[in-house]
């Protein structure tokens, strides 16, 4: 009888112990980490209608940097670039399809706040947005000494915003300042010398530059720089980690030619070549 | 003109494929969304206390509440409760949803104009209540539910531009991508208006047709 009894008691130890043993395994996988392995596929928020940054190109394949970001990342989880599933969103709906779980990361020029960090977590950061200004080649004024020097007499196209004018005038405190609602309108303003430089985001800038080769020119003076991250979900360090060391390796590392080949196509210009010998980033 | 064309020939597999999305959103809900309206309605008049209760709350919260919102709703809320419903399957929802309502108003407001000699008469003759509904009420009711029907169909198509919001494909998020490459604005835009206003005449028309068929002689 007594034996009996014993038996069921170690049969029911070895249930106990072999449940925790599932509990810990379930702990482990607990991670986006082991989710995104498992599944196969990366889900990556983004955006369809900006370039440089997330567009359809004429093909109707999403392209642009932050398609390449997130690239990188599959490249990282899969050693396939394909393996990834993307979620067009509009810019708002960022941080609530991160913190509902809709994807798994989001990447979609998303400027880096301390307020949002409240939200969501950000990766490293892999671009430095700032604004910039355009000229006709061959226009009256031939850079941003030009155009500063000229004081109140240069007139500024800039998309409309609250912040437009000041914007501006922190670069040009003197300079006539006319909003436009729309991109295309800012460049045709400068066409048709309505105004004599417009005012836009350096990788736009570069973007319709590159475009439109021989045509424009930078002035040379950027300002207002604004930090662009993917973001993912707060509290989960293993994924947090997995990703920041893809994309540290990409800007520093072994894939930094697929970074650079990006950073090229899209800016049209190279970033600075990591320095063989002691890692800098960590002086 | 000539850039527009070329660039409309580039568009041209993007452009169809928002624009079968859009017809694709529309017919669905419309359809899906009359069945549960018609269901609706004919609980508002004759069904039992709750159930009428709830259908009117129902009603009254998708009336009173913006498509928009109610598409957010359908995109965020079901993820929050686990079930992750598609961009395409949680607009169509909303799209239902919103559809149904506006129907179920429509059929009650049609049943309760017929006078109730009509259903006495159809009793007395001994018809059960679904006869009654589908010989005596419903063939009378369709007559003024067939205007504000297709009216609803047109406002779906165009409550369907709202799905770009939440990333689903259809016509107008095609002509923004379209946009964001070339930046021809204002050319692309009005194309898709003038997309728009083809489909819903097209419907206001095949509406006319119906209510020529079905009219009083």
């Amino acid at each position: 009888m007594s034996k009996s009894i014993s038996r069921i008691l170690m049969g029911l130890g070895a249930l106990v112990m072999a449940v925790g043993a599932i509990d810990a395994v379930q702990a482990q996988t607990s991670s986006k980490l082991q989710e995104v392995l498992q599944r196969g596929k990366l889900i990556v928020g983004t955006g369809s209608t900006n370039p440089p940054w997330h567009f359809r190109d004429e093909k109707g394949q999403l392209a642009g940097f932050d398609i390449d970001i997130a690239k990188i990342i599959a490249k990282g989880l899969f050693n396939d670039t394909n393996k990834i599933e993307f979620v067009t969103q509009a810019s708002d709906a960022r941080i609530p399809n991160i913190t509902t779980g809709k994807v798994d990361i989001t990447c979609q020029f998303m400027t880096v706040t301390a307020a949002r960090a409240q939200q969501v977590a950000f990766t490293l950061p892999y671009y430095r947005e700032g604004v910039g200004l355009l000229l006709l080649k061959g226009g009256s004024y031939a850079n941003y000494d030009a155009l500063k020097a000229a004081g109140d007499k240069v007139t500024i196209a800039v998309l409309q915003n609250v912040y437009a004018e000041e914007m501006v005038h922190q670069a040009l405190p003197e300079a006539k300042v006319d909003q436009y609602d729309s991109v295309d309108l800012i460049y045709q303003a400068l066409n048709s010398k309505r105004a004599d430089a417009a005012a836009t985001d350096m990788s736009s800038l570069r973007w319709f530059m590159k475009q439109n080769a021989g045509r424009y020119q930078d002035a040379g003076y950027a300002w207002n720089p604004q930090t662009y991250s993917c973001a993912v979900k707060l509290g989960d360090p293993d994924w947090l980690n997995f990703v920041n060391i893809a994309l540290r390796e990409a800007m520093l590392g072994v894939e930094f030619s697929e970074y650079k080949a990006s950073f090229e196509r899209w800016f049209g210009e190279a970033p600075p070549e990591p320095k063989i010998g002691f890692p800098s980033e960590l002086r | 003109m000539e850039t527009f064309f070329s660039e409309l020939w580039i568009a041209r597999d993007a452009l169809m494929e928002g624009f079968v999305r859009t017809i694709e959103a529309s017919v669905v809900s419309i359809l899906i969304g009359t069945a549960l309206g018609l269901l609706i309605g004919i609980v508002l008049v004759y069904g039992p206390l709750v159930v009428r209760l709830l259908c009117r709350a129902y009603v009254d919260v998708m009336r009173g509440t913006p498509v928009l919102v109610l598409i957010l709703a359908s995109f965020y809320i079901p993820s929050v409760v686990g079930l992750h419903l598609s961009a395409f399957q949680a607009g169509l929802l909303a799209l239902i949803l919103f559809c149904g309502a506006h129907i179920g108003e429509i059929v009650r407001g049609a049943l309760q104009s017929i006078p109730p000699g009509q259903t006495e008469a159809a009793r007395s003759i001994g018809l059960t209540f679904p006869q009654i509904l589908t010989y005596v009420l419903l063939p009378q009711a369709l007559r003024s539910i067939l205007p504000t029907w297709i009216n609803t169909g047109a406002e779906l198509v165009k409550a369907s531009t709202l799905l770009s919001v939440i990333g689903v494909g259809e016509l107008l998020l095609k002509t923004q991508e379209i946009v964001g490459r070339n930046f021809m604005t204002l050319d692309f835009y009005l194309f898709a208006g003038l997309l728009y206003l083809l489909v819903n005449l097209g419907i206001e028309q095949a509406g006319k047709a119906l209510e020529r068929r079905v009219a009083v002689r």
